[in-house]
């Protein structure tokens, strides 16, 4: 081991280099992989044991008030809540002071149901109580409220593109009485939610009626024979229901906001990024590689040397695998090592706005530390067999 | 005397293809040489002393006959067990000294001793013997890159000598020194074989180098030429 790792400084500045190179191409691949994590964020937050019901031909239809009742009554339903997307842009001056209308997800909905039914989402009791007395108050996710500025006490106006006031007006005003936050990685915390009973009472049209239902069930299992259930039940009503795992409808949901161009780009990105990702493996493989063949082929006497001293073949062979391997890994101490240093500790978000969720995963790091080993260890295979067959007497004669 | 023989050839030939051209470096040779015994190879160039040398220590193989070296037939092991018993038995000393750059003294020799089952505190000991023996107690953390010709020829052969092999087998050891260094390790040599009852083998082109010994063999063309028993011509 000491063997291995002080030939590693034979050629310091060489060893560096190749590590500085492994290390940018995983740095690479991670950011990658942070991506693409960040396009399926709203997949991955889904829980199993969360269905959401919703009209059967479209989210924009809605659905009476009254079903909620009859859903919650189905068996091996456990909480409902209800849900309005309110599709609105904030009306909060910028730096610059002029107004800068940002987008964000924004729900009418019962906030305590809600609350029961995502424990992951953390509100500070005293938040939560202010909150659930004040009719115009509003819970923002940490995210959103840092992006925006806001504090709890705070007064936050937005412009909503679907919904009116019974005035006529689209600008509805809030009081910030919560910011919530979770330690779940792949929750967002850059949503808005606010009491159904306030929108449902000062909208111009609608009222009696939600967008979706959310349930919690008590067995994941069952999630297809309870949609069943409760589908059936509507089933020649005029308002039909469609019944789904919250993973389900997170997939439309993207298409349903109208941006298909998101989810086209989306996908299409994400193929794009996994190419660039695959040429960024090889460039690594083809750098390592190249380094460990220089590296043994100078050492073609050295290695006649160890034999002639007692080491097997398979010495040998252990020899120049695990300088390879270790010199692949130190490249992903580095790489990885950074890329976990800025997504994941100082939170580094190159488009707050587009990926509300953006962080490295446990498994992109251990795909990462992977991908290294391979390349370490195919790097490492032509030079460490040539120098395990090559004969004693031959090495000792190069020069 | 009737010494115990350690080493036995028995009608090797060595045969090499190169290109079109069969090179026999050894042809149908059987020599015996015993225990405790300072012998040297000589012979010109291509005469076979370095091949002689490789089959003794179990580093190639011959294409015919035996070689049996501290009571073991070396044709019959694999290459694992040939490095297995090279680690126990047998130890080169070579012209270009062939230590490890990155290593220090201390670390060149205490390599082959890292093949055995051994302590650390017990290879220390073995290291600073063998590193005490050939006089280099005081460099022990230097590099071959900080040492002399002379002194890095002295920690090879502390390497040699370090997990105390019954055979020596020394190619040329004095060809890239001066003449001073070369005298040094001649005496080193010398006191390993008669104090410390190593057998030693050495090739060399140099009659002083060869007068030291108590026996030469000429090599020619892979035949064995000459055997002179110095001791008995001296006697």
């Amino acid at each position: 081991m000491r063997l291995l790792l002080l030939n590693l400084t034979r050629k310091p500045l060489r060893t560096l280099l190749t590590i500085f190179g492994v290390g940018v191409a995983l740095l690479l691949f991670c950011f990658l992989e942070t991506v693409l994590n960040a396009f399926n964020a709203g997949v991955n937050m889904a829980d199993a044991s969360r269905l959401f019901v919703q009209h059967k031909e479209s989210i924009i239809f809605e659905l009476p008030m009254a079903y909620r009742q009859l859903i919650a009554q189905t068996e091996g339903v456990t909480g409902v809540a209800t849900a309005c997307w309110f599709g609105a842009l904030s009306q909060e001056p910028g730096s610059d002071g002029k107004k800068r209308e940002e987008f964000f997800a924004q729900f009418a909905t019962d906030i305590e149901d809600y609350l029961r039914l995502y424990p992951e989402v953390q509100v500070p009791p005293d938040q939560l109580a202010e909150l659930l007395s004040d009719q115009m108050g509003c819970l923002l996710g940490a995210k959103i409220a840092q992006r925006l500025g806001k504090r709890v006490g705070d007064r936050l106006v937005l412009r909503s593109t679907i919904w009116t006031q019974r005035d006529g007006s689209s600008i509805w005003e809030f009081n910030v009485r919560a910011i919530y936050t979770t330690d779940s990685p792949t929750f967002d915390q850059t949503m808005m939610l606010f009491p159904f009973k306030r929108f449902d009472e000062a909208r111009q049209f609608g009222q009696g009626s939600v967008g979706l239902y959310m349930l919690s069930i008590d067995d994941p299992g069952r999630s297809g024979e309870i949609s069943s259930v409760i589908d059936a039940r509507f089933a020649n009503s005029p308002y039909e229901t469609r019944t789904m795992t919250e993973k389900a409808f997170n997939l439309q949901f993207v298409g349903m906001l109208g941006n298909f161009q998101l989810l086209l780009r989306s996908i299409g990105t994400a193929v794009v990024l996994t190419m660039i990702g695959t040429a960024v493996v090889l460039t690594m493989l083809l750098v390592s590689a190249n380094t460990m063949m220089m590296s043994a082929r100078e050492r073609t006497r050295e290695m006649g040397i160890l034999k002639a001293i007692g080491f097997t073949d398979g010495h040998v062979f252990l020899l120049l695998i695990g300088e390879a391997l270790v010199l692949s890994l130190l490249g992903a101490l580095a790489g990885v090592g950074l890329a976990w240093l800025l997504a994941n500790v100082l939170h580094f978000n190159p488009k707050p706005d587009f990926f509300p969720v953006f962080y490295l995963p446990q498994e992109s790091i251990l795909a990462a530390v992977g991908v290294a080993a391979v390349t370490g260890l195919v790097s490492g295979i032509v030079p460490a067999v040539t120098a395990m067959r090559l004969k004693a007497t031959e090495a000792l004669r190069s020069v | 005397m009737n010494a115990q023989p350690i080493i036995e050839l028995r009608r090797v030939s060595k045969l090499y293809h190169k290109g079109d051209a069969d090179i026999h470096p050894l042809d149908d040779l059987s020599l015996t040489i015993d225990r405790g015994d300072f012998v040297a190879l000589m012979g010109p160039s291509g005469s076979g002393k370095t091949t002689l040398l490789n089959l003794v220590g179990g580093l190639d193989t011959p294409t015919a006959g035996e070689v049996l070296v501290c009571g073991q037939n070396l044709t019959e092991l694999s290459a694992r067990e040939l490095a297995r018993w090279r680690c126990d038995h047998v130890a080169f000393i070579f012209q270009a000294y062939n230590l490890l750059p990155v290593l220090t003294a201390y670390q060149n020799v205490e390599l082959p001793l890292t093949l055995l089952p051994l302590t650390r505190q017990q290879r220390r000991a073995h290291v600073l013997t063998a590193l005490d023996i050939v006089g280099l107690s005081d460099r022990l953390h230097h590099r071959p890159d900080e040492l002399s010709g002379g002194q890095e020829q002295r920690v090879a052969i502390a390497r040699a000598l370090a997990a105390d092999p019954e055979l020596l087998l020394a190619d040329e050891p004095t060809g890239d020194l001066d003449a001073h260094s070369a005298e040094e390790i001649m005496a080193l040599l010398v006191t390993l074989n008669r104090q410390y009852g190593k057998t030693i083998i050495i090739v060399t082109h140099d009659p002083k180098v060869a007068a030291v010994a108590h026996r030469q063999l000429h090599l020619e063309k892979g035949v064995l030429t000459l055997d002179v028993d110095t001791l008995e011509k001296g006697a």
